[in-house]
């Protein structure tokens, strides 16, 4: 379904190819001699259902276990001759294995992150409404609205992923793509580089624009469950700069910008009522036809899908997959479908469509199967997988 | 913690091989330090950083050039390397309260003025207060009077730089982005005064 991120080849630290190291993990697991491993990642990964959420701890254990399992797999008969590379990549795929079997568990967790999320995302749609490139003193020759889109693109691409390596490299595309705006700038426009003087900004800029969905349960996922020896250099400058421009979003008044005070609050209330009143008449009209965007809250959502399927994301989930955060979106695509299907009742009603099926719910955690972000599923076992 | 401060704790003599190449491991040989650059914006401070990459050549070296990330190796007498990842901030007031996510962890700061500037050496006072409050309590600080050539438009005198320098346990040097003096002494002189992790 979705592609690895792709990772430009001048990135240091976060370059070992995306499916192709993740299938020769895989492989190599499914070799009887790995079984013992795999009793360690079964184990580690069942032993997180006896407990409730915490994420410090959890991070903590994570990373343990990231650590003890390095260690094992060093002393591996199967990694005996095996080179830097390999090892790593090794590690690699079992952060993403394990990432993406406790995602449910481990990701926007708690009801207080699910709340930030919606704050972060609520104010930002406010800000949305009347902030220009000006309030943050960008100056003109880094206005370019082709290179701000991309990069908000790659921002928005964080939740196409489960493992924290795959949702990092969307921050560090996105800020590449600015990078990238901020060396054609220099070297076309004669523009001085004022290092993250310029970038920063821009940055902030974009992310606001971009409104990325869960983006501080996002950072903290990332920063929990990265394998830490991952999270160094370039990689953990960017992804500093990310955390740092959603704390300046959350933080920001109407001293943070380049703005009168007084126009700034009149803006933020203007807005704030525009979005109560697009609310009340969603709920007061459940009716109204034609009523086709199913997230009328969120300004900036995702582009037009015409297919079926990507309009009701929730169609391929399964219960255990879903978080708190879910429920606004969740509730609003159950009105638009009743809305829909009321509507369609009355002009076919002649006919019977009232044809329903019970699904039978697959229950997560009895077979050991994996859930890939790509959306296949692939089985280890070591009866029938060699 | 010093520059070992970027030494996962976990990480056992065992696994530095599979963390030096990328992680935060360094050696008694080859050390890698996290270097913030602090200073108010229009100091020189992306200047400063970018002369030490370009001014440096090393052809075994592969320097990655971004807009505000910036890494150089340099290799001193002892036939011992130092790699520098410089962590540049933005020197606008408004993103003032951000800086400590960007120094946290940092083995050295850099703190930057302009000797044009006496408003930029008061920020940069307030910085070194700052990091002396906040900031990992054995890094290692530079204060940095930039802008050298304009000499005669010199509104800090020399002597004040080097009296708080003194006071604070600093490193000081005057240098020029522009003629490139002294840009590579400042790099040197803070590499000479690590502290180094023990010898295996």
């Amino acid at each position: 379904m979705e592609a690895a991120p792709s990772s430009s080849s001048t990135s240091t630290s976060t370059s070992s190819g995306g499916s192709v190291t993740f299938y020769d993990f895989l492989d190599r697991m499914r070799n009887p001699a790995s079984l013992d491993l795999v009793r360690s990642i079964k184990s580690f990964i069942v032993s997180f259902s006896f407990y409730t959420p915490n994420p410090d701890n959890d991070g903590k254990k994570v990373q343990d276990f990231y650590l003890s399992m390095e260690a094992a797999i060093m002393e591996h008969p199967l990694w005996a001759a095996a080179t830097f590379e390999e090892l790593d990549s090794a590690m690699e795929g079992l952060e993403k294995y394990v990432m993406t079997k406790l995602f449910s568990r481990t990701f926007a967790s708690v009801p207080e992150d699910a709340k930030i999320d919606r704050e972060v995302s609520e104010k930002i749609c406010l800000l949305q409404t009347f902030l220009k490139p000006e309030h943050l003193d960008i100056p003109a020759v880094l206005h370019n609205e082709a290179s701000w889109l991309l990069a908000e693109k790659e921002l928005q691409k964080i939740n196409t992923f489960k493992a924290p390596r795959e949702k990092l490299l969307c921050i560090m595309n996105c800020c590449r793509v600015i990078n990238n705006l901020l060396l054609n700038a220099s070297m076309s426009e004669n523009h001085a580089l004022a290092g993250l003087d310029d970038f920063l900004p821009v940055l902030i800029y974009v992310t606001i624009k971009a409104n990325p969905p869960q983006l501080h349960s996002n950072l903290k996922f990332i920063q929990l469950y990265r394998r830490q020896a991952k999270l160094v250099s370039e990689a953990a400058y960017y992804f500093t700069n990310l955390v740092s421009a959603k704390t300046f979003i959350v933080d920001l008044n109407g001293k943070s910008l380049s703005m009168d005070e007084i126009k700034f609050e009149e803006s933020m209330q203007a807005a704030r009522l525009t979005q109560t009143n697009r609310a009340t008449q969603i709920e007061t009209s459940p009716t109204l036809q034609g009523q086709t965007d199913p997230t009328p809250t969120r300004m900036h959502d995702k582009e037009k899908d015409t297919s079926g399927g990507s309009n009701y994301p929730y169609m391929d989930a399964e219960a255990g997959e879903l978080t708190v955060g879910d429920v606004e979106r969740l509730l609003s695509l159950y009105k638009d479908v009743v809305t829909k299907y009321t509507s369609l009742y009355k002009v076919v009603r002649h006919l019977s469509i009232s044809k329903t099926e019970t699904p039978v719910p697959h229950s997560e955690g009895t077979s050991f199967l994996l859930t890939q972000p790509e959306g296949t599923n692939t089985k280890i076992d070591h009866q029938k997988g060699n | 913690m010093g520059c070992s401060s970027s030494l996962p704790d976990r990480s056992s003599g065992q696994l530095a091989g599979l963390n030096s190449e990328n992680g935060g491991v360094s050696d008694a040989k080859n050390l890698r330090v996290k270097l913030v650059l602090l200073g108010d914006s229009g100091v020189g401070k992306s200047c400063i950083v970018l002369r030490f990459v370009r001014g440096q050549f090393d052809p075994t070296s592969k320097v990655t050039v971004g807009a505000s990330f910036l890494s150089q190796t340099i290799a001193l007498q002892d036939s011992t390397t130092v790699k520098f990842e410089i962590w540049d901030t933005a020197g606008q007031e408004r993103y003032a309260a951000l800086a400590p996510l960007y120094y946290r962890g940092a083995a050295v700061a850099v703190v930057v003025y302009d000797i044009t500037s006496p408003e930029s050496f008061a920020k940069a006072q307030y910085w070194v207060k700052e990091l002396q409050k906040h900031g990992n309590p054995d890094i290692v600080m530079a204060l940095v009077g930039n802008k050298a050539d304009l000499n005669e438009k010199r509104e800090v005198p020399v002597q004040d730089g080097i009296d708080y320098a003194e006071k604070n346990g600093m490193f000081f040097i005057e240098t020029s982005a522009k003629t490139a003096d002294n840009i590579n002494q400042l790099f040197e002189e803070i590499a000479k005064r690590l502290p180094r992790p023990a010898s295996s």
